[in-house]
């Protein structure tokens, strides 16, 4: 995605060229010192250097779809990355069931923003603001589903505990 | 405990970022940036259940041998499903993991039992205790965690290896129960001990017909019977000398072991006397049950730093029997105990001392003025081990890496040098 913002060019070239560089400086640094705080920072760095290629540009860029669910894959992957501690040996179920989650999650991204943008470049005037509270309003919708799927089949919501081992 | 990762203030940063910033630019890109990040929150906030998982902690054996191997299982009862559970299980110094991951993350599915074996290697003797057993739950996409600690923190006794003695040092005097010292006193036995006439009452079987026949009248063989000992074991641990992991009180503490088991072999008694920062005393007794005592008092010991000027006084009198053989394991570092042993010595006791020796866990220094004052060190221990020799107490030094029996060797021809 930072490819794309420089390659894009425009009034804001040197912002851009600043902010793509910047985000891949945290993103590198984030990883070398297993930081995933650093990974929010380095996307948000790399949507400003996308945004400023996009200035003075009023076309919807359908690129943005892809861009989207990059980052959203490079956030994934680093804050994993990050979070993983070199001496935990995760089982292969482990890593295979997050990775089948981070791909869904992927796809799922790219059909809502193939969604979003069509609509918003379809509407007229507020397009962008009903987007916004329209994604706001499925997300949402998604989160109750979700969340009412998960609680009827794991039972009440509990606290962990830890077993008292029994007294000989 | 329950925790938000920096990955849900960050995601959700960037959701709110994103979508005001789509409506103050009038961006239809920015809101399709971050409608996958508001999707991510969703989704993981959504499947972020607080799961209920049981934690215990299982070990296979209790007590085990130095050198030996155990299996210690942590047992995972899960009643929901936990997408992802990271395990530790803090092991003390002594104890290596052989076989197993020691961190490991793995995944449970609701009503699952998973019991994560560990084999461990008891490098080092000592009580050991198992754990705390650190478990961490995440949800699906690492948003929240669960963090807890299991309660259950099972104890591993590892006994040192002992070596087999065939010759102990052998006791002055004897007690009145059968054992296998040959006694001084004379009675019935089978060692030979003198000839004397004919009384009424003796057993015929007694009689010595060849020195009988060449004096013309009866005589009866006396012998000496075989009878059992008090030895105690005395074990310095006002001080020591240590260096990468080992030191003089581990080498004290696998030498009183051996003893031990070879004093009660041959059906002694033994008893223990830890003198140091802690005083600890074990009365003499037999059997293995008194091994058991003698090693487990033992695997309690270590150094205790203190100033407290303990005498000998303090140890109560059935612990040290008057006629019984003390053997003391001892680095000589301390003057406290080297009192003690004098003191010993100067009320008759039949006193031993093997100096686990120092020297092997020191490094001579390269200066010049320091290398004099380590030979100036070590010059006052030889001198420390002839004041003890002019009181009459038989000390060798034995080295870390020489065998045992030879520095016990070197104690019985003193006492023999002595006797004669």
């Amino acid at each position: 995605m930072d490819a794309i913002a420089v390659t894009a060019g425009g009034r804001f070239a040197l912002l851009e060229e600043t902010a793509a560089a910047a985000s891949l400086l945290a993103l590198a640094a984030g990883l070398a010192r297993r930081r995933s705080g650093a990974v929010p920072w380095a996307v948000l760095l790399a949507a400003t250097a996308y945004l400023a290629g996009r200035a003075g540009r009023s076309a919807v860029d359908g690129r943005a779809v892809a861009v989207g669910v990059l980052l959203l894959l490079a956030a994934e992957l680093a804050t994993w990355s990050a979070d993983e501690h070199p001496r935990i040996r995760p089982e292969r179920e482990v890593v295979v069931r997050r990775l089948l989650l981070v791909a869904a999650l992927a796809a799922a991204s790219l059909v809502v923003d193939v969604l979003l943008l069509a609509a918003s470049s379809v509407s007229t005037g507020g397009g962008t603001a009903l987007a916004t509270i329209g994604t706001g309003a499925a997300v949402a919708a998604l989160a109750v589903a979700l969340r009412s799927t998960r609680r009827s089949g794991g039972g009440p919501s509990p606290t962990v505990e830890a077993a008292r081992r029994p007294t000989d | 405990m329950t925790a938000a990762t920096p990955k849900l203030a960050g995601y959700a940063a960037i959701a709110a970022a994103g979508l005001i910033a789509s409506l103050v630019l009038s961006r239809p890109e920015l809101v399709a940036l971050t409608a996958p990040f508001l999707l991510a929150l969703a989704a993981g906030l959504a499947l972020a259940t607080p799961p209920r998982v049981d934690v215990d902690v299982v070990v296979d054996q209790d007590r085990l041998l130095e050198g030996d191997e155990t299996a210690v299982r942590v047992v995972l009862d899960a009643s929901t499903a936990a997408d992802r559970v990271d395990v530790y299980l803090r092991l003390p110094e002594g104890l290596e993991t052989t076989d197993g991951s020691n961190p490991t993350a793995v995944r449970l599915r609701a009503g699952a039992r998973r019991e994560l074996e560990l084999l461990l290697l008891a490098r080092r003797f000592g009580g050991h205790v198992l754990g705390p057993a650190f478990v961490r739950l995440s949800d699906p996409l690492g948003f929240v965690r669960w963090e807890t600690v299991a309660r259950a923190r099972p104890q591993l006794r590892v006994y040192p290896r002992e070596q087999t003695l065939r010759r102990v040092l052998e006791p002055r005097e004897t007690q009145l129960y059968a054992g296998n010292t040959v006694a001084r006193r004379k009675g019935e036995g089978i060692e030979f001990a003198d000839l004397r006439p004919w009384l009424p009452g003796d057993a015929v079987r007694r009689v010595n017909w060849r020195a009988s026949a060449r004096r013309g009248e009866l005589h009866v063989n006396e012998l000496h019977p075989e009878r059992n000992a008090d030895v105690i074991l005395f074990v310095d641990s006002f001080a020591e000398a240590r260096r990468e992991g080992s030191g003089t009180l581990d080498l004290a503490i696998r030498a009183t072991a051996t003893l031990a088991e070879a004093y009660l072999r041959r059906r002694d008694r033994v008893g223990l006397i830890g003198f140091g920062g802690v005083l600890r005393w074990l009365v003499p007794g037999s059997g293995v049950v008194q091994l058991y005592r003698i090693v487990d008092a033992l695997l309690d010991t270590q150094i205790v730093l203190s100033y407290y000027w303990k005498e000998i006084d303090v140890i109560p009198r059935r612990t040290l029997p008057p006629s019984a053989l003390v053997v003391a394991l001892s680095p000589l570092l301390d003057e406290r105990s080297v009192g003690a042993l004098l003191d010993l010595r100067a009320r008759g006791y039949d006193l031993a001392v093997v100096e686990v020796s120092p020297v092997p866990f020191t490094r001579p220094p390269d200066d010049e003025v320091d290398r004099i004052a380590y030979d100036v060190w070590a010059l006052g221990r030889e001198a420390l081990r002839h004041r003890l020799q002019r009181a009459g107490v038989p000390v060798a030094e034995w080295r870390d890496g020489d065998p045992f029996p030879a520095a016990l060797e070197e104690v019985a021809a003193f006492r023999r040098r002595a006797h004669a």
